[in-house]
């Protein structure tokens, strides 16, 4: 470590504080060695509010690469804005247990408290921290997207939909804008299936945009060593929570055919959210949980899963080790339903899984952290009225 | 405007839960003699500091919006002491700190901080870990927190709640010393009151009709017993909710079952353990004395007790294990028998529900218009004329 005094290290830090407020971008060790904060630094200071604790190397990295993504892409318009954005990094808690805000290599350090670290090392996951906490207050400030609704035509086919939770929520936002709302007296009961790989993804993903969930490995395993199927994904048990009585069910696995099930003649197709993306609204929606009651989380979440910018990411998939738990379980819920004897819209034998060996299994932290940076950055995705429901398949 | 607010803010394992509950249970009586301890329910103030710390806790959290608001709220709203309490405030970081220091205006405030000597805090901390479905062994957890980087998530927390300078560090470094208070935990042995006369001297509650029974506590267990909920955990903790363990497993097997188990042996630390436990105490008691801060008992209590005998939880034979293995069984099904009562309660009065409705439909006009409603549904002219008839309806 250079020998420095504390003031001139608190200076040096400060200024390097400063430099990314203004939208510096040099990493902390090249601007310590230089010892440019003993003076003004790229910052002037101006604006700057009184001097405060220290940020942690956890928000300070966090600002410098929301600099660096800046200068290549589109960022906050103005000085102003850009320093408002810069505060709010160095203001934002980490979320969650993890690492106490940790102190910059290279100055004075207490024998107490968390060892200092280099910046530039920290973690995409420690840093995911931080962003996601930036990531939720401006869903909480942008608010619910509002829900497209329209008088409820008396002639429409009464339905209740359950089983894959990203169509289904898609159809039911769909139907509900042309006046075709869920329920209503003896409906028939629509249980719409897939391969039960992506019926387990699809429904992890979903809870991801609604109230959150533990990790996709975690979830997954919790259901395999349990040997049980996750409410919505148990089409079976979906239907009997419904009272279906079996002329009034559908079972549907063929997705071309389920428009005429719920009286249309066409649904939207429906993407689902790529692992990166799923991943990064667990870790918003938990922090979503902090800032507004539980009962509007899931609108916020919803609006968050229409706006989330599209990375080409694929879903989440089923690793290697759980797939014979979920053949077997597959089987078996085809079998219950052939025993039940619901008319069936498309081939059970479908539901089985289908997933090719070389599926990613789960989100990779960087990337995670490339769309975060990204959302923090542009603010397109927040601003942007012309939001599409759907995107194409 | 609060003229003294009193912030308790750790640590864990040092009699918290006891003073909580007194504070809690006592309200109105602290009221009459102008101290506000503002909570509408037990766990008021630990909602607060999860607000604070943005920290997410098992689901729990979502009890815990604008809480911290609300607290500074009221106690900056008290003419007189307020006081506000929850160990795991200590755990916040140098700008959570400015923040909650700054939200409660210019009121006089004075950092309290219970504390407790290592040699106990590892064994109950490790102990505390396993309550919260954690299944790392003694010896992992023991590696983990000596390990100077502090990376893991267990070294991490464990340091930023138990380690007392860096607390005072983050905590009291704007304040002055004569306003930051260490409440040191009397050695075991003591009479059982002396902690409550601690307490009771620097919150200034000496004289007041406080009701004192021991509600809620936190409390410990023996080597087996922990040895045994540590291997449950391995067996439980993917495949039990944190809301169903909670109940099922920290409430029930741990603190109303295993701690029941008073003759066990104690958990301590190995004499490897207990010499770095107590050189590392002995650093802190230098700079702390050296800080000046006001002392409620004596800094040398931080030494702890020597070494005693170390019982290995970790290798912990199964014969010690059968004897609380078969009580947590016996919990669990007396448990299982009191959950199919209110099974079979709820099933009798759905059912009861269910008769009353039938016999309600019984009446031939009932089935008249029931007959109609049918064979109007099954069709989509009959369904619009169904939903008009409803709207007119409604509307009269």
């Amino acid at each position: 470590m250079t020998a420095r005094s504390s003031t001139g290290s608190s200076a040096l830090a400060h200024g390097w504080v400063d430099h990314l407020r203004a939208g510096g971008t040099t990493p902390w060790l090249a601007w310590s060695e230089t010892g440019s904060g003993t003076g003004s630094g790229t910052g002037s200071g101006k604006d700057r509010p009184a001097r405060r604790a220290l940020p942690g190397a956890q928000q300070l990295e966090l600002l410098r690469r929301v600099n660096l993504a800046a200068r290549s892409g589109a960022g906050p318009a103005g000085d102003r804005e850009r320093t408002r954005l810069a505060d709010r990094v160095l203001a934002a808690s980490a979320a969650g247990r993890g690492k106490a805000d940790l102190p910059l290599v290279g100055l004075p350090y207490s024998p107490f408290g968390p060892r200092p670290v280099d910046p530039a090392e920290v973690g995409a996951h420690e840093l995911l921290r931080v962003a996601s906490v930036l990531l939720a207050d401006d869903l909480v400030a942008l608010g619910p997207d509002p829900v497209r609704t329209s008088w409820a035509r008396p002639w429409r086919r009464r339905f209740r939909l359950v089983g894959d939770p990203v169509v289904t929520t898609a159809a039911r936002e769909h139907l509900l804008a042309l006046g075709r709302p869920e329920g209503g007296p003896r409906p028939f009961v629509v249980a719409v299936g897939a391969p039960l790989d992506d019926l387990l993804a699809r429904t992890w993903t979903q809870r991801c945009f609604e109230h959150g969930s533990k990790p996709w490995a975690d979830w997954l395993r919790f259901w395999r060593e349990r040997d049980q199927l996750p409410a919505r994904v148990d089409l079976l048990d979906s239907v009997h929570r419904w009272h279906g009585r079996r002329p009034f069910v559908r079972v549907v696995t063929d997705l071309t055919r389920l428009p005429h099930q719920v009286g249309v003649r066409r649904l939207p197709d429906v993407r689902v959210p790529g692992a990166d993306q799923a991943e990064l609204a667990r870790r918003i929606a938990a922090v979503v949980g902090l800032r507004v009651p539980s009962a509007e989380r899931p609108a916020l979440m919803r609006t968050l899963r229409r706006r989330i910018p599209d990375t080409g990411a694929a879903p989440v998939g089923v690793p290697v080790r759980e797939r014979g738990w979920v053949a077997a379980s597959a089987a078996r819920m085809a079998r219950d339903l052939t025993r039940a004897g619901y008319p069936v819209v498309g081939d059970l034998a479908d539901l089985a899984p289908r997933t090719a060996p070389a599926a990613a299994a789960g989100a990779d932290e960087r990337r995670v952290l490339d769309l975060a940076i990204s959302m923090v950055v542009d603010p397109t995705w927040r601003t942007d009225r012309t939001v599409k429901s759907e995107v194409e398949r | 405007m609060s003229r003294r607010v009193l912030l308790h803010v750790g640590c864990p394992k040092t009699g918290t839960s006891y003073l909580q509950d007194v504070l809690f249970r006592n309200q109105k009586v602290l009221r009459e003699h102008d101290i506000l301890y503002p909570a509408e329910r037990f766990d008021a103030h630990f909602l607060a500091a999860l607000d604070l710390m943005t920290l997410p806790w098992g689901g729990i959290e979502t009890e815990a919006v604008g809480a911290w608001d609300h607290l500074a709220a009221q106690v900056r709203d008290w003419h007189g002491t307020a006081i506000i309490s929850h160990e795991i405030f200590a755990r916040a970081t140098p700008t959570q700190v400015e923040r909650a220091l700054a939200s409660l205006g210019d009121a006089e405030v004075h950092l309290v901080l219970s504390v407790r000597d290592l040699v106990r805090q590892i064994p109950a901390e490790w102990q505390e870990n396993v309550k919260h479905r954690s299944h790392v062994t003694y010896a992992a957890f023991l590696r983990t927190i000596r390990d100077p980087e502090r990376d893991s998530r267990i070294g991490s927390w464990f340091w930023a709640v138990q380690e007392v300078p860096d607390i005072l560090d983050r905590w009291g470094g704007s304040l002055p010393p004569e306003r930051v208070h260490l409440v040191t935990l009397p050695p075991p042995g003591s009479d059982r009151g002396e902690l409550w006369r601690r307490f009771s001297r620097t919150f200034g509650l000496d004289g007041l009709p406080l009701d004192l029974t021991a509600e809620r506590e936190n409390p410990s267990l023996g080597v087996p017993e922990t040895s045994l909920l540590r291997t449950i955990n391995e067996r439980v903790t993917s495949i039990i909710a944190p809301p169903d363990y909670r109940p099922l497993v920290r409430e029930t097997l741990a603190h109303q079952t295993l701690s029941r188990g008073v003759a066990s042996a104690r958990l301590g630390l190995s004499p490897d353990d207990h010499t770095w436990a107590r050189e590392l105490a002995r650093d802190w008691i230098d700079v702390l004395a050296e800080r000046g801060y006001d002392v409620e008992g004596s800094l040398d209590d931080l030494l702890g007790p020597d070494l005693g005998t170390f019982t290995d939880p970790d290798t912990a034979p199964a014969d010690q294990l059968l004897p609380p293995a078969l009580d947590v069984i016996s919990a669990l099904l007396v448990e299982a028998a009191r959950l199919r009562a209110v099974e079979e309660r709820l099933h009798e009065e759905l059912r009861e529900a269910r008769e009353e409705r039938d016999r309600a439909r019984l009446t031939p006009t009932h089935r008249v218009r029931r007959k109609i409603v049918t064979t109007l549904e099954d069709s989509p002219a009959g369904r619009g004329t169904l939903d008009a008839y409803r709207r007119v309806r409604r509307r009269r």
